[in-house]
């Protein structure tokens, strides 16, 4: 009752931000799902996380509705007919976004834009095009207040795809987050070179390596903080194991990879399935949702991602002394607990998900607010990153070959970079080719930063800490993990 | 082996994208505005005889990550058969990782790359530094006693479209900027082809002498100098 007089009476909170908070207070009265009592033990010891998702689940967690379809047959429920311009193309979009669900409330996946636009361009000078978009991604920024909302573009350069990154580094906004699809194949040089300006400028977009990434399922996009997912799908939950947790209840390896880490999986797994069962069987959202009845989403589409974070950490538990990501000692360790879960998620079969023929999918959980001493996924902690960027790179492929729905590395560049992106491409070649997934980059200058996948504004985060009320709800997670993760010391990579 | 000053696993001054960068120890002129004198001398405490094999061995692992390699100074034309060796090794590597690697020479165009053939068979082009035009400028600026040799580079290099890039340090006073960009652009006309022209601002860091307090050129006195080079029809950066 406190929380929620609390929620009621803050005056850091926006209207929106209180509403949504009131909203995620009356779930938590409810108690529908069977937890067991070994469950509860690990979620009470902080072990099994389940990033505060609610107690009744009336929705999937991530939905990545097939807007490419939805502009082709219109969205009956909300009384649009199939645009036939620009500027129905993007009021279309606008109204559609508005009704998506999600964990955020805010629609994580915006589509493929560059391939929603392109269309409807033809005989639009740019100048007119870039006006139009402006204003669209000001309506999204200002609205879709929360940067978990993410757009794709590529791998194919497209008029569109270029006029976007022209709007988006003019903009210089948080919202909406974007990822370039690279393939050597499709994505010529200079594209992928202006997509890299634009983020060496307004860390915005991220590479990512579908050459890679594609493999996963025929379709798919990248949602919120870096999740691959299907298309026409998504994913009903995420949950995540906080390996320094567990780890901390042991100082023997073999106790921690045969018994405990076994034991805490098959719990998260279980309440997994747990929540995928309630989103499906109880919940009528793929009954009454028009995404579903429309066929925008498809059932069988959804995944779920089996989270973990601070391998990092866990691994140098039991390598004392050593230092994951520079160590061999400590890298081995983590390799082994990967290779133990990985092996686990193999053989255990999960409710409704069809699409991942019925298995949980791993994800490197980037991490929230509240962690402290934890680092993000697979990553390598702030002060340990290896001297030499290509065996920073090399140790990111070394794990991302576990994890099918998202991982990523986060590297600040020196400013230099700005005057040869060519030599920054290059570099994002190399480690595509060594098997790295997706990398993010920012300029050591830049007010927009990225704290662990999403973007945050430093000058935002100042308001913040100063006690005002900010408009992004990302702000509010990304100030105190900006401080609590160290990543103002992020090592610079100078090019 | 070769008298090497330093590698560097990751550059982007020195050359197209991403390269490999060799630092040759020892100089045969004597800039007064060179940044790193300690690589003047022949010889020197901190720099290392490595054999080609011992660059190589540094090099493999960063080939996914480049572009190729650069070989820098010093002035490394005055161990041009280590040179030849190293590219031809390189261009192996590549070959073997099915990853082709450009090999890129900076030099002050003091030794005529014509007298190389070997050397520029596997050379895929050079970034000649320009100091100066008139031949008493050079002079005073470097202590050598003639630039003939660079102007004749220029052209040669041109000519078997070996010219990467052509450099200028700007610093008014000290370097006919404006002659140069001149006697660039009639060199081009009369080839019939062109080559990048880049503008490179004096620092004092690490300059020793009378010049290590000189003040930068301001950014007017740079735009000033690429507009006078659009003007002659030149492609220009500044840096």
């Amino acid at each position: 009752m406190s929380d929620i007089y609390s929620i009621v009476t803050s005056q850091k909170l926006s209207y929106e931000q209180k509403v949504v908070a009131l909203a995620h207070a009356a779930e938590d009265t409810l108690s529908v799902l069977n937890i067991p009592e070994r469950t509860r033990y690990y979620m009470e010891s902080g072990v099994i996380c389940n990033l505060n998702e609610g107690n009744a689940p009336y929705r999937p967690r991530y939905i990545m509705p097939d807007y490419e379809k939805a502009v082709r047959q219109g969205v009956k429920f909300l009384e649009l007919d199939p645009p036939q311009d620009l500027d129905e193309l993007l009021t279309f979009l606008q109204v559609l976004y508005r009704h998506v669900p999600s964990i955020t409330t805010y629609p994580v996946f915006l589509g493929d834009l560059d391939r929603l636009i392109e269309p409807f361009i033809d005989g639009l000078s740019d100048e007119v095009v870039k006006r139009k978009l402006r204003n669209f991604f000001i309506y999204l920024d200002r609205t879709i207040t929360d940067s978990f909302c993410h757009a794709n573009l590529g791998p194919e350069a497209t008029r569109a795809g270029r006029l976007i990154l022209d709007v988006d580094r003019e903009l210089e906004q948080a919202v909406p987050n974007l990822t370039l699809k690279y393939d050597p194949a499709f994505t010529p040089d200079d594209y992928a070179e202006q997509a890299i300006y634009t983020s060496l400028c307004v860390a915005n977009p991220a590479i990512c390596n579908d050459v890679l990434n594609r493999k996963t399922y025929d379709r798919y996009g990248i949602s919120s903080c870096y999740n691959i997912l299907p298309i026409a799908g998504g994913s009903y939950t995420l949950t995540r194991l906080v390996l320094p947790r567990l780890a901390a209840m042991t100082d023997d390896k073999q106790e921690f990879l045969t018994k405990l880490l076994p034991e805490a999986m098959q719990c998260m797994a279980d309440y997994m399935s747990e929540r995928i069962r309630f989103i499906v069987e109880k919940s009528g959202f793929f009954e009454s949702h028009f995404l579903a009845t429309e066929g925008l989403v498809e059932r069988d589409r959804f995944v779920a991602m089996f989270g973990l974070v601070g391998l990092a950490e866990a691994a140098n538990h039991f390598a004392p002394g050593k230092k994951y990501g520079t160590d061999p000692e400590a890298d081995d360790v983590a390799e082994q607990i990967m290779q133990a879960i990985s092996d686990f998620v193999a053989h255990y079969t999960c409710p409704y998900c069809e699409i991942a023929d019925h298995r949980l999918l791993l994800h490197a959980q980037v991490g929230i607010d509240t962690d402290h001493g934890i680092t993000s996924g697979i990553r390598i902690p702030v002060g340990d990153e290896p001297q030499s960027i290509y065996d920073h790179l090399r140790h990111s492929a070394r794990f991302h070959r576990f994890i099918p729905t998202g991982c990523s590395d986060i590297l600040p560049f020196d400013i230099t970079g700005k005057q040869n992106p060519a030599a920054v491409l290059d570099i994002v070649k190399g480690a595509f080719e060594v098997g790295q997934k997706y990398v993010a980059f920012y300029a050591s200058d830049s007010d927009l930063v990225r704290i662990t996948g999403y973007l945050v504004k430093r000058s935002e985060i100042e308001k913040w800490n100063s006690g005002q009320a900010v408009l992004q709800n990302t702000t509010q997670l990304g100030a105190p993990t900006y401080a609590s993760a160290h990543l103002a010391n992020r090592k610079v990579r100078g090019v | 082996m070769a008298i090497v000053r330093k590698l560097i696993s990751q550059s982007t001054v020195d050359g197209p994208g991403n390269r490999f960068a060799v630092f040759l120890q020892g100089c045969n002129i004597r800039c007064a505005y060179c940044h790193n004198p300690e690589t003047q001398a022949m010889h020197d405490d901190e720099a290392h005889e490595m054999s080609v094999v011992d660059v190589i061995r540094e090099l493999e692992h960063c080939v996914p990550f480049l572009r190729g390699v650069t070989v820098s100074g010093g002035e490394c034309m005055l161990q041009p058969e280590w040179l030849t060796e190293l590219f031809l090794a390189v261009k192996r590597l590549g070959q073997i990782r099915n990853h082709p690697l450009t090999c890129l020479v900076d030099s002050n165009g003091t030794i005529p790359f014509s007298h190389y053939p070997e050397l520029m068979q596997v050379c895929d082009g050079v970034m000649l530094d320009v100091k100066a035009w008139d031949e008493a400028v050079y002079s005073r600026l470097t202590g050598a006693p003639s630039n003939q040799v660079v102007r004749e580079n220029l052209g040669w290099l041109l000519g078997c479209d070996k010219l990467t890039e052509v450099r200028i340090v700007c610093l008014s006073g000290r370097v006919d900027v404006e002659t140069i960009l001149e006697n660039i652009a009639e060199t081009f006309d009369s080839i019939g082809r062109k080559a990048p022209v880049r503008l490179i601002r004096f620092r004092p860091q690490g300059v020793v002498g009378e010049l290590s307090n000189h003040p930068m050129p301001s950014d007017e006195q740079m735009n000033n100098y690429a507009r006078f080079a659009h003007e002659l029809g030149l492609g220009v950066t500044i840096r």
